[in-house]
């Protein structure tokens, strides 16, 4: 208190009020949680919470609601983008520190981050114009002719291609969240000590046994996080997939069916939803993503900064 | 047999060379994999959108469903008004939480944990955020406001703040004072009518503009947008600062400055164009948001300025229109996602250029 006796009247005021704001901040994720908590604890109560998860039906009309399908395509369009995603995204993340001239590493690399800036607006209503039939007349048929008439594997692939289903819907997010982890990999890449390169280069290694043996073990910890971070965007992305996924409650095998994910279902939904049970059950979804979202973004935080302080140790 | 003979025949080394020429053209396959959708998309936004452009699009309101021509200047003034007031409210909050735990809180574990937090916040689905201003500005009819206030607030703080500036300098032009205690009066007062033109603006504005709630209203879509920035803008700023070496504040605090004079007339200014930067970018990256828009601000086919109607904005009208039957609705859509993508892209670049300049060159 004595510290703070010398100090002018207008340090004091200007510290308040950028603590006032800080504390707003903090304050935020805070009511963000007990607000949303507090609308679906309708539902909550009406459902219960494994009850809720592992019910099918969504059914306005009999109001009786259940998230199994929506989690089901969340979860099925997060895994395959991050399937297509990860190999291509780490490399370009190779591309650009190892095999690219330089004068082409930063132009390339904004290039790939601009991905990132695209609106996810335009991301979708190019997939429905321009993807989704693109889709359905050419890469589809293709797919069902070669990989659908593998057994088991076969089953992913059936129906009639229309273009607007889970994998259009996964290749486009697939793309989107691409520059998330090339961008976080490469930063994690360059920082690979230039002597063990070396070290590995005097033993008679190739380009590629530095890559895979000496670059990508040390910065693996920088790729998860990245990795992470990718899913974390993936889970809660809602215009790109809203175009191309239908809306249609349903869990089907094949990848080739309309289906839904939490963000389609509350971006189609919300402002039609007419009880008050219809409305909790949605701010239910909302709650569970919002949970999911912020349990794998700490998680991604987590390996990012065991990383940073490993590389600075 | 000499041992180079050795070294080019053995067919494990043609093989690992062999491996590893495949796998790094798989790796540069892979950039081109990823430049070709770049280009794809943007050749299809600027091909499908240039047929939409025209004057009518920015100077005329919708035409009824189905009825050729007509434009989205509700849209686009909407946008523009949501995202001014998202800035408003959402740039100086950013601005003042990350100059505390960058400043005042450095290195204490309150600072850690909103550092990390926000890094959480920048990425927590923008739905989510929609519903939440939902939840506290749609849903309560006939409550207050409280994006309204909040809006109104900061609005008046920087008018009176920027008024307050033009006093000190036309004060200091017309009476330069020399003795120190005749200088603090003159501060002193001045600080005093700057506040109260503050109080007053806040006052004077706040029936004017904030109504309360009755459903859907911009201030909702201002302050869910806002949401989204708050975390970027604090995180650039906390970057921003920690970057200003701190021997530039010791140099200050020998003088005998305060602080606060520290912060705002060395930190500030050392980093004003990382923080610039960082704000432009974060503005670029709301006016392409539309889930958080579509339960807050709705959409309106007709004209508003008024923010506490529902408020038409391009991002929602693209959703609604490219989603409609008909051909001249996907028309405007497209020409309405080539205005928005081109103005995001140009500024995105344009904002990384400058840091490249500022804090690499």
């Amino acid at each position: 208190m004595k510290r703070l006796r010398r100090l002018p009247i207008s340090d004091i005021i200007f510290a308040l009020i950028s603590f006032s704001a800080a504390f707003v901040v903090l304050s935020l994720i805070f009511s963000t949680i007990i607000v949303l908590y507090n609308e679906s604890s309708l539902a909550i109560h009406k459902f219960g919470i494994l009850n809720f998860i592992f019910t099918v039906d969504w059914d306005p009309v009999k109001e009786v609601f259940g998230a199994a399908a929506s989690l089901y395509g969340t979860l099925v369009t997060t895994v395959l983008s991050l399937i297509l995603a990860i190999p291509m995204a780490i490399g370009i993340a190779i591309f650009l520190t190892e095999i690219s001239p330089h004068f082409l590493k930063t132009p390339i690399g904004i290039a790939i981050e601009m991905l990132a800036a695209i609106p996810s607006i335009i991301y979708g209503m190019w997939g429905l114009f321009t993807l989704a039939p693109i889709m359905a007349n050419y890469v589809e048929p293709f797919l069902q002719k070669t990989l659908g008439q593998i057994p088991v594997i076969g089953m992913l692939f059936q129906g009639e291609p229309q273009g607007i289903d889970l994998f259009t819907a996964s290749f486009i997010l697939s793309i989107m969240i691409i520059p998330f982890i090339t961008s976080v990999a490469r930063d994690a890449l360059n920082l690979t000590p230039n002597i063990m390169k070396e070290s590995a280069y005097a033993l008679g290694a190739t380009k590629w046994e530095v890559v895979k043996d000496i670059m990508i073990p040390y910065a693996k910890l920088g790729i998860y996080g990245g990795i992470v971070l990718a899913l974390g965007r993936a889970l809660g992305e809602t215009m790109a997939v809203a175009f191309v996924l239908g809306n249609n409650h349903q869990i089907t095998t094949s990848l080739f069916d309309a289906a839904a994910t939490i963000t389609v279902t509350l971006a189609n939904e919300f402002t039609e939803a007419d009880s008050d049970i219809y409305l909790s059950s949605l701010f239910y979804l909302a709650f569970i993503l919002f949970i999911l979202s912020f349990v794998i973004l700490a998680v991604a935080k987590f390996f990012l900064l065991k990383a940073e302080r490993g590389y600075s140790r | 047999m000499n041992t180079k003979d050795i070294y080019q025949e053995s067919p494990i080394v043609k093989r690992r060379k062999l491996i590893s020429f495949f796998a790094l053209t798989l790796s540069t396959f892979a950039a081109l994999f990823g430049l070709f959708w770049l280009g794809f998309i943007l050749f299809d936004v600027l091909r499908h959108g240039i047929q939409g452009l025209n004057l009518e699009l920015f100077t005329e309101d919708p035409a009824p469903p189905g009825i050729p021509g007509g434009g989205l200047r509700n849209a686009f003034i909407g946008q523009l008004e949501i995202v001014f007031f998202a800035t408003i409210i959402g740039v100086p909050l950013g601005i003042l939480a990350g100059t505390f735990i960058a400043e005042y809180a450095r290195g204490t574990k309150f600072a850690k944990t909103i550092s990390i937090l926000s890094d959480i916040m920048v990425s927590v689905p923008s739905i989510v955020v929609g519903t939440f201003i939902y939840a506290i500005m749609v849903q309560p009819i006939g409550h207050i406001n409280i994006g309204g206030v909040v809006g109104v607030l900061f609005l008046s703080a920087i008018l009176a703040i920027i008024f307050g500036g033009i006093l000190n300098f036309i004060v200091n032009k017309l009476f330069p004072l020399k003795e120190s205690s005749a200088g603090k009066l003159v501060s002193l007062v001045n600080t005093v009518i700057t506040i109260l033109f503050g109080v007053f603006m806040f006052s004077f504005l706040l029936p004017k503009l904030v109504d309360k709630i009755q459903g859907f209203n911009g201030w909702a879509g201002a302050a869910s947008l806002a949401f989204i920035m708050i975390p970027v803008v604090l995180r650039t700023t906390e970057d921003m600062l920690s970057l200003v070496p701190w021997t530039l504040r010791e140099a200050a605090f020998a003088l005998g400055a305060s602080y606060y004079r520290v912060i705002k007339d060395v930190v500030y200014k050392a980093a004003a164009t990382g923080i610039l930067t960082g704000v432009i970018l974060s503005i670029s990256r709301v006016a392409g948001e539309t889930a958080p828009l579509l339960f807050t601000s709705f959409n309106n086919s007709y004209f508003t300025m008024n923010m506490n109607e529902p408020m038409a904005s391009l991002t929602v009208t693209i959703f609604n229109y490219a989603m409609g039957p008909y051909e001249d609705w996907h028309v405007k859509a497209w020409a309405a996602s080539f205005v928005i993508t081109f103005f995001i892209l140009i500024v995105t670049i344009l904002s990384r250029f400058i840091i490249h300049i500022k804090y690499k060159g």
